[in-house]
């Protein structure tokens, strides 16, 4: 049986299969039911012309016996026997041909009867009778008496002979009829067996093919909803069956990806949540400091009397610290947007060589133990994008070199481009950040060991730097040493790449 | 003229051919009967004894022999010489002359209404047969007597 019969088609094929076999013990029942007809038939015709053989016998003796009687006695009364056998005569003679008219060997020897018979009327018994009126002395010898039996005897032989024949032909139709039986019982029985077994065989194959498959798919659909996604069919059904087994392994596998997925999810939400949590300690943290500068510095140089000097410097103080409280609500804000997908960005010609001149010129101002390296091409680096992002971008990079630098040293600007992009690096001998840590670091508001070594910041630079970098269709990456320091680099396509804005 | 004399004698010998008995054929080989009648043509009595019916008297007694259910017309001939030994019993030699042979016969008779006597032997088809002859008398229509051999060989 093809394997890509589904199981409808196999359980016709076997139903099929099935009925045909009973329907070929059926008919072989059907036939020896028939031959034991037959058999039984030819028996009964036996027995019917025995009994028409022994009717006509009796009475021929009947015929002999009339004319015994008479010639004995000369009495006419005692012909009445011969009288009478000889109006039945005909009867009994046709009665017994019609039986036997289908068999020629019978017909033969029923003919050679009723010849004899006849000559025993024509040829003795009616001649005899005649010669008994007229000459009685003639007839009472024993010669007469003697010719009598002989043609009776002659005609009993033959009697005998074809009740002998009839004997024997009923003997062995019983016999077949027997044999018939027997062989009928025998062929119900093992029609019967054998129907028996292969129901049997149907209802195992049947169990075997669907109701143990189903029952194992049932089983799986069980684990599954006790929370076992692990559940899979192992073995392998025919055509509908296999199709449900696939599909519930597919359905089971698709449950615990979705399971897997929805865990990392909720992983990834209980993170957040633990970051954000961590944000609000830490905002509230990064709040406080420059709030508490500016409300020390306020209330100073409200209760006392400052020079002008002094309060041009805790104005300075005040004024920085709310533009770094400034600086924290712009990134939230700018996370926000991101995150809800409303980050417009300008489209316009930006050389990148100079924001990063104009923003290494800014920093440099700001550090006295850092300097600041520049390795720039001479011509200039062209990408469309968004120049105050970008310089937003840029500062982050070299911010956090700064930061995570806190013994000083050199920090190396490069600028370059690079086939079709426009290559930004930034370099720095600091901290390094640790192999462990190194797959979270674009995270939102992840800090690693940061705060642990008194580094101020949001955790969201460098998340904001690469949905920046993205949006403009580049890429940000980063290599680092721990205790080595590290590189962050930008990678933007060319302004001759990028299409211009509309 | 001698192509005639040619076809009768083959109608003779076709017509010879068919009249003889019912279960002569070709050569008898084993038993069978000889059914026939008979109509007789002569009796002639010799008294050769004591005047009258008295042993030692001869009888012979003549016979045309027929096949009706073949043939009207006579097939053969028999003929009895009788001795009689007593005052109706009578010792008899006789000869059946039938198309193919003939049978000869002997034996006593008491009637001859009905008598038996044995087949001796025989020429022709019958040669070296045995049996025995019945002869029965027939009344009305078919007056004569039955004649009928049982042969075997």
């Amino acid at each position: 049986m093809s394997s890509s019969w589904t199981l409808g088609r196999r359980v016709l094929a076997a139903s099929a299969t099935l009925a045909l076999l009973i329907a070929i013990g059926f008919a072989i029942l059907f036939l020896a039911t028939s031959s034991l007809q037959d058999a039984t038939s030819r028996e009964r015709r036996s027995k019917d012309v025995t009994v028409a053989t022994l009717a006509l016998e009796k009475n021929v003796l009947d015929l002999d016996a009339g004319v015994r009687g008479f010639v004995v006695s000369g009495k006419p009364r005692l012909l009445a026997p011969w009288n009478r056998a000889g109006r039945e005569l005909p009867t009994r003679i046709r009665v017994l041909q019609r039986l036997v008219r289908d068999d020629p060997a019978e017909t033969r020897r029923v003919r050679g009867i009723v010849a004899l018979v006849r000559a025993y009327q024509s040829d003795y018994a009616e001649p005899t009778i005649a010669l008994a009126r007229t000459f009685p002395a003639v007839v009472r010898t024993p010669l007469v008496a003697s010719e009598g039996e002989r043609r009776v005897d002659a005609i009993r032989k033959r009697f005998d002979a074809l009740v002998s024949v009839e004997t024997r032909r009923a003997a062995a139709s019983a016999a077949s009829a027997r044999h018939q039986t027997r062989r009928a019982i025998a062929v119900a029985l093992v029609g019967f067996g054998a129907s028996t077994f292969l129901i049997l065989l149907f209802g195992v194959y049947l169990a075997r093919a669907v109701a143990r498959p189903v029952r194992e798919v049932a089983g799986g659909a069980t684990r599954l909803a006790a929370g076992d996604l692990s559940a899979r069919m192992t073995g392998s059904g025919p055509g509908e069956v296999g199709a449900l087994m696939a599909a519930f392994n597919t359905m089971a596998t698709s449950l615990e990806q979705n399971r897997a997925e929805l865990e990392s999810q909720y992983e990834r939400l209980r993170r957040s949540d633990q970051l954000k949590s961590e944000l609000v300690s830490m905002v509230a943290h990064e709040f406080r400091t420059p709030l508490t500068s500016i409300l020390g510095f306020t209330n100073v140089m409200r209760k006392r009397t400052l020079s002008e000097e002094q309060r041009a410097q805790y104005l300075a103080i005040v004024e920085e610290q709310a533009r770094r409280l400034s600086a924290l609500i712009d990134d939230f804000l700018d996370v926000q947007r991101i995150e809800d997908g409303r980050l417009e960005l300008k489209h316009e010609l930006v050389d990148v060589g100079k924001l990063l001149r104009e923003e290494a010129r800014s920093f440099e101002v700001q550090t006295a133990q850092h300097s600041l390296e520049l390795d720039l091409p001479d011509e200039a680096l062209p990408v469309y994008g968004d120049s105050s992002r970008l310089l937003q971008v840029l500062g982050n990079l070299i911010s956090n070199a700064i930061k995570y630098s806190p013994e000083g040293g050199e920090v190396q600007l490069v600028g370059a481009r690079r086939d079709d992009t426009v290559y930004v690096g930034v370099r720095d001998h600091g901290v390094g950040i640790p192999v462990e840590l190194q797959d979270r670091i674009f995270t939102k508001f992840f800090r690693g060991d940061a705060n642990a070594r008194g580094i101020a910041g949001t955790g969201l630079g460098l998340a904001l730097a690469r949905d920046i970098v993205e949006a403009h269709g580049g890429r940000m990456g980063f290599s680092s040493v721990l205790n080595r320091g590290s590189t962050f680099w930008v990678e933007l396509p060319t302004a001759d790449r990028a299409e211009p804005a509309q | 003229m001698r192509w005639k004399l040619e076809v009768v004698g083959a109608l003779v010998l076709v017509v010879l051919l068919q009249l003889q008995p019912a279960t002569a054929s070709g050569e008898l080989r084993g038993p069978g009967t000889i059914r026939i009648t008979d109509r007789q043509r002569s009796l002639d009595e010799v008294d050769l004894g004591v005047r009258g019916r008295s042993p030692g008297d001869v009888e012979i007694t003549r016979w045309s022999l027929y096949n009706t259910r073949i043939t009207p017309r006579p097939i053969g001939h028999a003929e009895l010489v009788c001795t009689f030994t007593g005052r109706t019993s009578r010792s008899c030699n006789g000869t059946y002359v039938l198309p193919r042979g003939k049978l000869v016969v002997s034996g006593q008779i008491l009637f001859r209404q009905f008598f038996q006597l044995a087949v001796v032997g025989g020429t022709g088809l019958y040669e070296n047969v045995r049996g025995t002859l019945t002869v029965t008398a027939l009344e009305g229509k078919r007056r004569g007597n039955l004649v009928l051999f049982r042969l075997v060989t």
